[in-house]
């Protein structure tokens, strides 16, 4: 089939034309996420002749997914949802180029993965991955087409457009906790609705026709079909450079510390000793600033601690201490390390200090 | 009467989706502070905007009876 009479309903709109198709087929565009946002994104890029599509997700299709996320078949359950939609989009246009990437977005592979696209689609369900693809989008300089839904209501806008507002211009507090498709219900077609208006976002930029949704943010509900838009401007709350990221999302998950180099801190006002060990548990140690909060009561007990000290944690050995630690940066404590070894290592040093 | 909106989890706790509430003149952190009282709307995070317009919640800012404020939380679902 020759590719203009396959694109031809399309090329007879004056504002796209040969001119615009051509563009569509020079386009690389990254889809994250290949849930229910995914699943209304990808066969409209597909099926305009976007000519590179490239899909991460590192989940696999499970039967509750299959009610909004309608590019996958009953049989396809279990199986990888980057290389069923890749399976799926590439049968719909076998003309354009797929690239499935059936991983996890982090900060270790957003940078490599954005740099080979032009247009970055946020079509994730987790907040602090709509972060990262913003900060990874300032620094690799790419638009992000933002879409999420809570339950009949969507939200759609356009980040880092020709260095315009980004996520944190409209969102700047980090630590926020609302709820994904799993916990708050989704019906497929709010999800269909709102993809929809990203892929149409995504074509917009690609031919540079119409007004981009940069700086404003669209929100639909579709019970009462009320939709609304939201102005917003660029702040700088938050300054994201390389350094920065690389800070922020690839430091070593769990930080763990010698006793031996914080000797000099034992007598410290400035740091807390956390004991997260059980009462009963031998040896006992004693340091000027200790605390004892076995670790099954630490989330319960966490007021006592002051987020901004430093907490240096410990218990017999190393290996409950790197939980708790886990637990306090849950709770954006900002200063806290865990004790290699525990007690054990400690008391090898503090021989004179330890009361058995 | 200032209008509110309310979208996403806020409508969740406030039950409803607007309410006109009368003011002669209020600043924009009182509103909010008594909303905050009102639907203990704390654990949420959320953006303000006034008359279609995204603004610091912590701006230096008198109401008129006239306009119009939302309340916009993120959203997560995908």
């Amino acid at each position: 089939m020759k590719e203009s009479s396959k694109y031809n309903r399309q090329i007879i709109l004056p504002e796209i034309g040969e001119e615009g198709q051509y563009k569509l087929s020079k386009a690389k565009v990254l889809v994250v996420g290949a849930g229910g946002l995914g699943a209304a994104i990808m066969p409209y890029l597909a099926g305009a002749g976007v000519g590179e599509i490239g899909i991460v997700d590192d989940d696999v299709i499970e039967i509750s997914n299959l009610h909004r996320q309608v590019i996958y078949k009953s049989s396809a359950v279990g199986k990888s949802k980057a290389e069923e939609a890749k399976l799926m989009i590439s049968e719909l246009n076998p003309n354009i180029k797929v690239n499935a990437f059936p991983e996890k977005l982090s900060g270790k592979n957003a940078l490599s993965l954005f740099e080979k696209y032009d247009i970055i689609v946020d079509a994730t369900d987790n907040i602090s991955i709509k972060y990262l693809i913003n900060d990874a989008c300032l620094i690799a300089d790419k638009p992000m087409v933002y879409g999420s839904i809570f339950r009949f209501q969507g939200q759609v806008s356009v980040f880092n457009y020709q260095n315009g507002p980004t996520y944190r211009c409209l969102y700047p507090d980090e630590n926020s906790n609302a709820l994904n498709c799993e916990d708050a219900g989704v019906i497929g077609v709010s999800v269909g609705i709102i993809g929809m208006f990203q892929a149409n976002e995504v074509i917009k930029i690609i031919l540079g026709i119409g007004t981009v949704l940069s700086g404003k943010i669209l929100v639909y509900n579709i019970l009462n079909n009320e939709q609304q838009k939201y102005d917003f401007d660029k702040s700088y709350i938050e300054h994201i450079n390389s350094a920065v990221f690389e800070e922020k999302y690839n430091k070593s998950e769990v930080e763990e510390i010698n006793f031996k180099s914080i000797l000099n801190e034992i007598n410290s006002d400035k740091v807390l000793f956390l004991d997260v060990r059980n009462e009963d548990e031998l040896p006992k140690i004693s340091l000027k600033n200790q605390i004892q909060i076995p670790l099954k009561n630490l989330e319960n007990e966490i007021e006592k601690l002051n987020k901004n000290q430093a907490v240096y944690v410990f218990c017999q050995s190393g290996i409950r201490s790197k939980i708790a630690l886990e637990l306090l940066q849950r709770h954006q404590f900002k200063d806290v390390k865990s004790i290699f070894g525990g007690v054990l290592a400690m008391k090898q040093l503090l021989k004179e200090e330890i009361k058995v | 009467m200032i209008e509110i909106k309310y979208f996403g989890a806020v409508a969740e706790k406030t039950n409803c989706e607007f309410e006109k509430i009368s003011f002669s003149e209020v600043s924009l952190q009182k509103l909010l502070q008594d909303l905050n009282e009102k639907y203990k709307l704390e654990s949420l995070t959320f953006s303000v905007a006034v008359n279609q317009k995204i603004v610091s919640k912590t701006a230096d800012f008198t109401l008129q009876t006239t306009d119009v404020v939302a309340l916009l939380p993120p959203f997560a679902g995908g």
